[in-house]
């Protein structure tokens, strides 16, 4: 293992069943080869079995940030838990210099009966800090979890928020060489994420190795330096973490366009109130129908719909939703003073976008017709993507923040 | 600074050979504060929510005393005559006993138990173990303070050789503690044990000289004669009654069992350790 390298992932497979009997029956065979000292032929797969991490290699210096993201049951956890030790591989290899720290699951470990002070020891233990080191750390710890009378309270009495700041406190003070952690962000409110990101940031400053899996790209893109795109328990791409994640963020909305049904996209289940949206289009400049556009290009989007009855002064209202549910924009008709008679029969309307001005992602495009109230949706519609591409040229963009207007600078 | 590399290899124990029995003692070694914090953990965690407390410890043998001792005076159960009043043999017998039967149970729980942790957490699981068996000396004694008392109200002395005892009880708890670790194992991958344990152990108590000595001929005693929990439990309580150990070669023998149960319990435990956290 050469000098800088700290994490050495080696051809690594790793296998489970699909059944219990058959996991139980494994699992019993397992042990009493091992006992007898037998091979236990690990490489090979029994009836049931599946392989859940499948060849992964790569390698990890010290002081970089690796995201794992893929779609759910892709095996990113697996990998986490094998680089912590908790799984053994079933193929393959894995070096690991230094001391490992995860938070694989915030928390676990901690008895809900006892109180948070006692807790502080028990679950420091569990990570390998002697009772001295916890003594000296303890300040630091409770000021960073921040739960202030309750920490002779049992943990039990506890929200979730302080059980997961309680959890993360001891777990980041345990000064590990490599860290991992796992899909922790998303609970805890938004000043604790602010925290975690910024001690994250911290420790990655002190030269600390981590293994970030998560599926919020926007974390993962904040925080790491290099990405692997898991799928099916297989890399199917490696490298920078922009270029990972854009290339995730095409496969995702290439799957969201399979996965819709053809009729459900060309109906809607409303007609029975009288409106149906029969069609979302988007164009670009041109005039050219197409799903994927640039930051600074102009986008048109076209909606037309079916109106069974006659709708006196509907409010025609579109917005765009990030992948991470984020509403964008909404706009409404009634906004912009346009008041529309009646609709009858088939139809359509346009919206022009100048500029598209909206960060590289997957977008979901909602339309609804409301009544001359605003209070009642004739129909809604939210299931159409397009997806804005990262500019080819280097930009300022950055693809955490939501917007990309078209700022003018004036240095004096 | 050169750190430790760690190697995850699948069968990494065929290839160390007998350098696993250091890493062995190098893990109980190195987890010791974990296992302390373990045991303090589910000492302070047991009683908590309950009125009686520590009490419950005493009251479940005093129960089982009770219903022997009426067994006794009702001349259901005739066990002849003793060298100690009929309560102090039995309690006794039932706070030796439960070294074992509660042992038993506790430790092949503790790693289902912890299941939630073996899953998140990197950890030598070998602490539960131990720290399981803790709770079980912890109460035996409390049970000793019971016992004293009733050694006083029924003025029985006991022989000072009962110093001793602990020594004479360490093969107990390393059989315990082997078997423990194979039957843990086992929970994690068969949930009907611990289930079967307490059947087991319930039964066990039968041919096992806990309220009652075993008779000199018969089924009970061929059977007792091949038992090393029967000869150790004899041995304990001849220390503290009658001084000596009245059949060393059979305690001898049922030590070096016991120590034997324990070595390959314990390396059995080892190997498939990394294999509990996808079975659990």
């Amino acid at each position: 293992m050469s000098n800088n390298v700290v994490i050495k992932v080696e051809n690594v497979s790793k296998k489970f069943s699909h059944s219990l009997k058959q996991m139980m029956y494994c699992g019993v065979k397992d042990i009493a080869k091992g006992t007898l000292g037998l091979p236990s032929n690990s490489d090979k797969l029994r009836k049931g079995e599946f392989w859940a991490v499948d060849d992964v290699s790569f390698e990890l210096k010290r002081g970089e940030t690796l995201g794992i993201i893929g779609p759910n049951g892709s095996g990113k956890t697996t990998i986490l838990k094998m680089l912590n030790g908790i799984l053994m591989p079933d193929r393959g290899s894995i070096e690991i210099k230094g001391k490992v720290g995860a938070l694989i699951e915030i928390g676990a470990g901690f008895h809900p009966m006892l109180t948070g002070r006692e807790n502080i020891y028990i679950n420091g233990a569990v990570l390998g800090m002697s009772k001295k080191e916890i003594d000296k750390k303890f300040d630091s710890i409770i000021e960073f979890a921040d739960i202030g009378d309750f920490l002779d309270s049992p943990v039990k009495h506890y929200s979730s928020g302080m059980y997961v700041r309680l959890g993360f406190a001891v777990a980041v003070h345990c000064e590990p060489d490599i860290l991992l952690i796992d899909e922790i962000l998303a609970v805890g409110d938004m000043s604790f994420r602010m925290r975690c990101l910024e001690r994250i940031s911290d420790l990655r400053k002190k030269g600390i190795t981590m293994v970030f899996v998560s599926h919020d790209l926007y974390s993962v893109d904040a925080i790491c330096s290099r990405a692997i795109f898991l799928n099916y328990g297989k890399i199917k791409e490696q490298g920078e973490a922009s270029k990972i994640i854009q290339a995730y963020q095409n496969y995702v909305s290439e799957e969201v366009r399979k996965g819709i049904p053809k009729d459900i996209m060309l109906s809607s289940d409303s007609s029975s109130k009288g409106i149906e949206i029969t069609n979302v289009q988007f164009f670009d400049e041109q005039g050219k129908e197409k799903d994927g556009f640039y930051g600074t290009e102009r986008m048109v989007v076209r909606v037309s719909y079916s109106a069974y009855r006659r709708v006196q002064n509907p409010i025609f209202s579109i917005g765009f939703s990030r992948s991470d549910g984020l509403l964008c924009c909404a706009e409404r008709t009634k906004y912009h003073g346009i008041e529309i008679e009646h609709i009858e029969g088939e139809g359509s309307f346009e919206a022009e976008f100048e500029r598209v001005q909206l960060s590289p992602g997957v977008y979901t495009f909602g339309v609804a017709i409301f009544d001359s109230t605003a209070t009642f949706a004739y129909v809604e519609r939210k299931q159409d993507i397009f997806q804005v591409k990262s500019p080819v040229l280097p930009t300022t963009a950055d693809v955490t923040s939501v917007f990309t207007p078209l700022v003018k600078w004036k240095i004096k | 600074m050169m750190k430790k590399i760690k190697v995850y290899v699948p069968d990494k124990h065929l290839k160390i050979g007998l350098g696993i029995w250091k890493d062995m003692f190098q893990e109980i070694i190195a987890s010791r504060e974990l296992t302390w914090r373990l045991f303090l953990r589910d000492f302070s965690a047991r009683y908590k929510q309950t009125v009686l407390g520590v009490l419950w410890v005493l009251i479940l043998p005093l129960v089982a005393v009770a219903v022997f001792v009426c067994l006794n005076k009702g001349g259901i159960l005739n066990i002849g005559t003793l060298d100690v009043p009929y309560p102090v043999f039995a309690l006794f017998g039932i706070t030796i006993w439960s070294i074992f039967a509660a042992g038993l149970s506790a430790t092949s729980n503790c790693l289902i138990q912890a299941g939630s942790m073996i899953v998140k957490i990197n950890f030598p699981k070998v602490s539960l173990l131990i720290a399981a068996l803790g709770q079980v000396i912890v109460e035996f004694l409390v049970r000793l303070g019971l016992l004293v008392l009733v050694f006083i109200i029924f003025k029985t002395v006991p022989h000072w050789q009962a110093i001793f005892l602990p020594l004479v009880l360490l093969p107990l708890l390393l059989i315990t503690l082997g078997l423990g670790f194979v039957l843990s194992l086992a929970s994690g991958v068969m949930r009907d044990i611990p289930n079967a344990v307490v059947l087991a152990t319930s039964l066990l108590m039968f041919i096992c000289p806990v309220f009652y000595p075993i008779p000199k001929s018969g089924l009970f005693a061929d059977l007792s004669q091949w038992n090393p929990l029967s000869h150790l439990m004899n041995a304990s309580r001849d220390i503290v009654f009658k001084g000596y150990i009245s059949n060393p070669e059979e305690f001898l023998w049922s030590t070096i069992l016991a120590i034997l149960v324990f070595l390959a319990g314990w390396k059995v435990f080892h190997i498939a350790q990394p294999k509990i956290a996808e079975r659990i």
